[in-house]
């Protein structure tokens, strides 16, 4: 059988499956009726509230509660049910074209990195001159930038909040 | 240099040295009257007040004794530091910032060597170089690397050092998510949050280690101090430094051109690992919830983010490691 037909099947598939995606609000926020700011309040979002994420444009996710639906901003939301289970390829990876991720990965034959190896750790020459020799130029990474297409424009720092 | 401190220490000491039921919380004492000390020195952004210290007066009278300089280089560091010169821990240089990062990221490297993959070394290297590069300190000598562990971490080093472990690599998905949690650790750096860290540490077991010579009392306090290995590494900052970071990285990836929300995209994925998962075990110990993380970028972003012109995600161009 034709692969290619197959993987596209296998896709067609997994998006109608991942319709919409588990989400759980993370702060009070307002349902809104398009995208904006300034749209419409269709509802409010209580923290914890679990909502069904079915859309994503820019800065804002569409999800349902209940019988309402609206737009609430990304940040407010995190995807996932409260209970912090994965729940794999969803709405949002598909909106954002990518492609067999959404699962944690993790690698397997490697070794993790605790408290206690770091403290017990001893400098290492050879690795520390090999990670020199990998450093860049501010001039290389400036064409590096410019290959994908990436340029610089000042965007002020976020202040925090109590 | 250190006489403040040293100044401090004889203050507390004239008061408890001849009653020796005090002994016994000298140190606390101690700790107590250097924190407040170094606390003032080192709190604010800004260097320190203009005031020129005038030290020898006043220091003559009651310490006759060396200076503790000597002795807590010796203890932080027990073998390393022999042929290397003292560290001015109150106000290093940039050199002395750079050779203490040194010191702290071969130390990590003595526990998870580089991933032996050159084009995944260069690729983080150049991307982390553009994004350093939009932050207040573009011209530290920046160094960046995957190592190879299981763990989901990313460490910052004082003096521009930056290293990401392969477990948290592999569940990136595109350039700007890398920009943005290199973006994090950069902000580490330019703020100086682990050198802050360490310097508090390295004042404060300079004073107890006087302390010790002068009363021959152990002192636990100078066991915990930090050397400049990998330590400070596993341990926590402030969760605002990590907020502070969290609000910098995001926007320094901006800067570089990159969709603002790959960082807050890494939070996500981090937000659904079990808690009791092995590979976030000192994540999870050393870092606010991913939740809690992403709830405070939402507070701090508001509406400002709204008229961003949309950034790029460059997943084609995304390295991806065998």
């Amino acid at each position: 059988m034709n692969i290619r037909l197959l993987l596209g099947a296998i896709a067609l598939t997994a998006s109608l499956h991942a319709l919409a995606e588990p989400g759980t609000a993370l702060k009070a926020d307002s349902l809104r009726a398009e995208p904006f700011a300034d749209a419409k309040t269709t509802g409010t979002l209580n923290k914890g509230d679990s909502v069904d994420i079915v859309n994503k444009k820019g800065a804002w996710l569409q999800v349902k509660k209940g019988s309402s639906s609206g737009w609430v901003r990304l940040l407010s939301v995190k995807r996932g049910s409260g209970s912090s289970s994965s729940s794999g390829k969803g709405i949002v990876d598909v909106a954002t074209g990518r492609a067999g991720t959404g699962k944690v990965v993790s690698t397997t034959g490697i070794r993790g990195l605790s408290a206690d190896e770091l403290k017990a750790a001893k400098f290492n020459e050879d690795e520390m001159k090999k990670m020199e020799g990998y450093a860049v130029s501010s001039s290389d990474a400036q064409s590096f930038a410019s290959a994908g297409g990436l340029s610089a424009s000042s965007i002020k720092y976020l202040k925090g909040t109590p | 240099m250190r006489k403040p401190i040293i100044l401090s220490a004889c203050i507390a000491l004239g008061v408890l040295g001849n009653t020796p039921a005090y002994a016994l919380d000298l140190g606390e004492a101690l700790k107590d009257v250097a924190k407040q000390q170094i606390e003032k020195e080192l709190g604010g952004e800004k260097p320190a007040e203009p005031t020129p210290t005038p030290a020898p007066a006043p220091a003559t009278t009651q310490t006759p004794s060396p200076s503790p300089a000597p002795a807590a280089n010796a203890e932080a560091a027990p073998a390393a530091q022999p042929e290397k010169p003292a560290i001015n821990w109150k106000k290093p240089s940039r050199e002395e910032e750079i050779a203490i990062g040194r010191e702290v990221t071969g130390s990590i490297l003595g526990a998870a060597p580089l991933v032996k993959d050159d084009a995944l070394q260069q690729y983080v290297n150049k991307v982390g170089r553009w994004v350093a590069s939009q932050s207040e300190r573009p011209d530290l000598p920046w160094k960046f690397g995957v190592i190879d562990s299981a763990d989901i971490n990313a460490f910052a080093a004082p003096g521009g050092y930056v290293l990401i472990t392969k477990g948290l690599y592999v569940n990136l998905q595109n350039e700007a998510q890398l920009a943005g949690v290199l973006g994090h650790e950069i902000a580490h750096v330019v703020k100086k949050h682990q050198l802050k860290v360490m310097q508090k540490q390295q004042l404060l077991s300079a004073g107890t280690d006087w302390i010790k010579e002068k009363f021959g009392k152990k002192n636990k306090l100078a066991e915990k101090a930090i050397g400049t290995g990998a330590e400070i590494s596993a341990r926590s900052l402030d969760k605002d430094a990590e907020f502070e970071a969290d609000r910098m990285g995001m926007i320094l990836a901006a800067r570089a051109g990159y969709e603002v929300y790959g960082l807050s995209e890494v939070l996500q994925t981090m937000g659904q690992i079990k808690p009791g998962d092995d590979s976030v075990t000192l994540l999870f110990k050393t870092h606010p919830h991913p939740d809690e993380r992403l709830a405070k970028l939402g507070d701090a972003a508001g509406s400002q983010l709204d008229n961003l012109k949309p950034g790029k995600t460059l997943e084609n161009r995304f390295y991806k490691t065998r």
